[in-house]
């Protein structure tokens, strides 16, 4: 066997065998306290739920069913997103639309939201821009009934707010940013590590500013 | 006059006071939704916020348990027995696609939901939730928990009422 | 990659005639062996100076109902010396399904065997514990079988859940000072990760028998793989290892590209790269603080576990999830990269050290935690390579060996990076492997970032793999019809088998994938580097108190999902 039979363990130094270190890591500690204490150095916690951290664009989070200018539903119930779903949560019932270019357009729509396991597969499937998702991750139930979601709820979710939009397949404005940061970086105009010392020392001034900063880095 | 429904009631509301603010929780994490328990608990989320800092491991010591994980058919024994072993009134959040409905694992070892086999009080959906989804939830348990007592509380009013006119 | 050389002829003219079958491999040699010369070419080929195959990787079982000879037993093998791989490949028949357990030549092969009972119902001759391993005692059938359904459920019962009196064996002279007893700790016990359940019999303090019972989460990833397409495989592989879901992905997906004979474009590598990398520190920072915690340093457990929300905040602005990302897809990345995904990377690269430095600064010297660590469950090289430890936990014994430096994958032959190797093989060392590996990480990020973030596409350009863009699916009929068969038929892989490994946070994360040109995967075997480690648990505990063997279960870093999958 060319490997070694016998381990060879650490050996302590000097300072090891008397504790010394240990001031070290009392000191450390006896920082972050006493800098806590004094709000001196910035808390990591953030205050849900009056306070919440920043999520991207692309959160996966509860379904939207988009709609029409007109109010219905984009939705063609092509069982695409059913398909590819690898939980199987998305029911479907085909009907027939009164008006022949739409053709189909689903009766049932039900998400089991217990089952999903928010994997953006539907997103990715749907030909239409039918259904996205939210930004939205508060959701709790009392029973399992009330976990199935219809379409009219999911048409109607009750953060549908620009804002809060999650996980679909375009994000114009990252593209503009995208190109804007490229344009800068090719130019020699932006110093990304220069940019993220200001943002800490952003962070490290005041309170109101840090806790954005952290939660969104 | 202060009658004994008086102080009954005014002692309930003490309790579900207390009660309510502070859940000592046991984790019965098993899978990827730990992971997410333990960021709850840790310091960017902090769930000690709330009250709810006191994470016992022994069932007896504990009231609310928040299953975090996939419960296979391996350890439903053993979630069953450590549901028994809490003292009431006792509550169950479940978090997680896996421990709610079996999520996508619709398989021949696991679970379909452990409301198969323990009254689930609190159903929080994500895979996993983030831990703010997890802190909804059990914020939503404190709500309804705050329900439930003020219904029994009536419910005793009224009886206490009763009993007090037929003694009179 | 270096390929395997083919072990010397020498070999296989001392076997008999027919014993042994060479075909070539879409990866590495393979050799077809006779049932009945197995034990025989096992032991030869650890043991020749020419072929040395020191480390049995992986053991697993398929089946194919069409043929004569309807399962197959598949090893594994490295050879750590000569750097070379070999598959072999056992055929047994169904009715007579039995082959030689080969616990003598690596004992690594103990668990391995018993997952293939478990799964396939091959048996092991000369295997002193057979039993199942992942499924439950009152578990009828062997679910890996095609004809299992995947669904049929068998519920356990208080009853029969197994008892185990483990009594010390062999000749060793234990003194009966004290009292025997045996005490059960687990499953759900904060200290075995929620999952585990060792049995020990205690003589006094010390450990003198144990036995190790796992399979609380086995959740069938792999009768789930072979009922989902390539593509609805990849939330399953999240869930695998999820303190590194990253790499799960990548290694999948790298799997898959090679088989189709499909490369990812720069971009998607260069960024899964940093990303695995990021994920390798969330891994680490995860063991290590929980280790902490699991012998008392609570502080540390809160120092560590803030840089991994800073990471998570990263990994969802890319893929819009936190812990089980579903990032890459075959071919490339879901999404493309955020537009500051520069800007935060060097963000993270700046505040992560703070934090790893206050734990280095309060743990890494102190006495206290040295003395519940140094020298505790101490493992040899020699021992650790028979156990078929890889990663970590095998660098902490002494053995160099690390997949992105013995196969640099994607682009890890051209970073600088080192690979640090600790003599002790001690809970301490592999503690401090694990430090230093996390500083080896954010080394390599920093050098990728600053080779620049490649233009280009995040995806392959091939209709037949990568989703057209929605524009396209929306609009042009072409793009919308390979949409639609896409989704509806899945990726078509050809046929062929292939293993690929990457460095996973714990070791070598390996995938054995077997197509037969269906929608659907006919097999994937995951390699998952804590399974030969947990198995050597019981080992390692030996001769130490029940305070040792906490301090060892959380420096192995068992995760439990991919450990029994």
């Amino acid at each position: 066997m060319p490997h070694s039979d016998t381990p060879e363990p650490y050996r302590y130094t000097l300072a090891e065998r008397l504790y010394l270190p240990l001031l070290g890591g009392m000191w450390v500690t006896l920082r972050h306290f006493v800098g806590n204490l004094l709000g001196r150095r910035t808390s990591y916690t953030i205050e849900y739920p009056e306070e919440r951290r920043a999520y991207s664009h692309r959160f996966r989070g509860h379904h939207i069913l988009t709609s029409r200018p007109d109010g219905s539903l984009r939705c063609v119930a092509c069982f695409l997103c059913a398909t590819a779903c690898p939980a199987e949560c998305i029911h479907i019932e085909a009907g027939e639309h009164p008006d022949v270019n739409v053709e189909k357009y689903p009766v049932v729509y039900d998400i089991d939201m217990l089952r999903c396991v928010f994997c953006g597969y539907c997103v990715d499937a749907c030909p239409e821009e039918a259904i996205i998702m939210s930004n939205n991750y508060d959701m709790a139930f009392f029973n399992r009934a009330s976990s199935v979601v219809t379409k009219e709820e999911l048409q109607k979710p009750f953060t549908y707010d620009q804002a809060r939009l999650g996980y679909r397949p375009r994000y114009p404005e990252e593209e503009e940013q995208r190109a804007r940061a490229r344009r800068e970086l090719q130019a020699g105009r932006v110093d990304l590590v220069g940019e993220a010392r200001r943002r800490q020392e952003a962070a490290a001034a005041g309170p109101e500013s840090s806790k954005s900063a952290a939660a969104s880095s | 006059m202060i009658g004994e429904s008086w102080v009954t009631t005014t002692v309930d509301k003490l309790e579900e006071w207390g009660r309510n603010n502070s859940f000592w929780p046991l984790p019965f994490g098993t899978a990827c939704c730990a992971i997410e328990f333990m960021s709850v608990v840790s310091s960017h989320y902090d769930m000690a916020r709330f009250g709810y800092e006191v994470v016992r491991f022994s069932p007896r010591q504990s009231d609310v348990m928040i299953v975090a994980g996939t419960i296979t058919d391996k350890m439903a024994p053993t979630l069953k027995r450590i549901y028994d072993q809490m003292p009431d009134p006792k509550w169950v959040v479940s978090m997680g696609a896996c421990a709610c409905s079996g999520g996508f694992y619709r398989a021949y070892h696991v679970m379909q939901g452990i409301d198969e086999i323990v009254p689930v009080d609190v159903y929080v959906p994500g895979c996993p939730p983030t831990p703010e989804g997890l802190m909804y939830g059990i914020l939503q348990l404190k709500e309804k928990i705050k329900r439930d007592s003020k219904r029994r509380l009536k419910e005793k009013r009224a009886h206490g009422d009763d009993s007090g006119s037929a003694a009179a | 990659m270096p390929t395997a050389t083919i072990p010397a002829p020498p070999l296989l003219d001392s076997l008999p005639e027919g014993s042994v079958e060479v075909v070539e491999g879409l990866d590495q040699p393979t050799w077809i062996v006779r049932r009945d010369a197995l034990a025989q070419v096992a032991r030869q080929l650890r043991d020749d100076p020419e072929t040395q195959f020191d480390l049995l990787l992986d053991l697993c079982g398929v089946d194919y109902p069409d043929r004569d000879e309807r399962f197959e037993a598949v090893y594994h093998l490295y050879s750590l010396p000569r750097a070379a791989r070999l598959r072999l490949k056992v055929p047994v028949l169904e009715d007579d399904p039995v082959l030689p357990s080969l616990i003598d030549v690596w004992t690594a092969a103990d668990w391995f065997e018993r997952e293939a009972w478990d799964m396939f119902g091959l048996r092991f001759e000369g295997h002193p514990n057979l039993r199942r391993i992942l499924t439950h005692e009152a578990f009828q059938g062997h679910p890996l079988r095609k004809d299992y359904d995947p669904a049929r459920r068998w519920i356990l019962t208080e009853d029969k859940i197994y008892k185990p009196n483990p009594q010390p064996t062999g000749s060793e002279s234990v003194d009966d000072m004290f009292e025997r007893m045996t005490i059960n700790i687990g499953p759900s016990h904060p200290a075995m990760h929620g999952t585990f359940r060792v049995v020990a019999t205690l003589d006094g303090e010390v450990i003198v028998a144990s036995e190790v019972e796992i399979g609380y989460l086995h959740r069938c990833f792999e009768k789930m793989a072979e009922t989902h397409t390539w593509q609805q495989v990849i939330p399953y592989t999240d869930r695998l290892n999820y303190c590194s879901s990253f790499i799960n992905n990548v290694a999948y997906c790298r799997t898959v590209e090679k088989l189709m004979g499909i490369e990812a474009p720069p971009r998607a590598v260069w960024a899964q790269m940093i990303l695995s990398e990021f994920s390798r520190i969330m891994d680490h920072c995860v063991c290590n603080g929980s280790t902490l915690v699991d012998t008392g340093a609570l502080t540390n457990f809160w120092y560590m576990f803030q840089p991994r929300e800073e990471i998570y905040g990263l990994l969802e602005a890319c893929c819009g999830a936190r812990l089980t990302v579903s990032a890459c897809r075959i071919g490339g990345l879901l999404e493309d990269l955020p537009p500051d995904f520069e800007a935060r990377c060097r963000h993270l690269l700046e505040t992560v050290p703070e934090f790893i430095d206050d734990v280095d600064k309060v743990v890494t010297k102190n006495r206290i935690w040295l003395d519940r660590s140094v020298g505790v469950a101490a493992i040899s090289a020699e021992e650790a390579v028979d156990h078929g430890w890889t990663g970590p936990c095998l660098r902490a014994s002494g053995v160099d060996y690390d997949v992105r430096r013995a196969y640099p994958y994607d682009l890890y032959g051209e970073v600088d990076f080192e690979v640090p190797v600790f003599q002790g093989g001690d809970v301490f060392d592999r503690y401090r492997m694990r430090m230093e590996e996390i500083h080896q990480s954010l080394s390599i990020i920093r050098q990728l970032l600053d080779r620049g973030m490649p233009d280009g596409p995040y995806i392959v350009d091939d209709p037949h793999v990568a989703l057209p863009p929605k524009e396209d699916a929306y609009n042009q009929m072409e793009a919308m019809i390979y949409h639609f068969k896409l989704i509806m038929d899945g990726i078509q892989v050809p046929p062929g088998e292939l293993y690929h490994m990457v460095e996973g946070a714990n070791g070598e994360l390996g995938f054995y994938v077997i197509s037969d040109g269906s929608g659907k995967p006919y097999r994937i075997k995951v390699r998952p580097p804590c399974f030969p480690i947990m198995a050597s648990f019981s080992h390692l505990m030996q001769g130490g108190t029940i305070s040792d063997a906490i301090a060892t279960l959380g420096g192995l870093n068992i995760i439990a999902g991919e450990l029994e999958r």
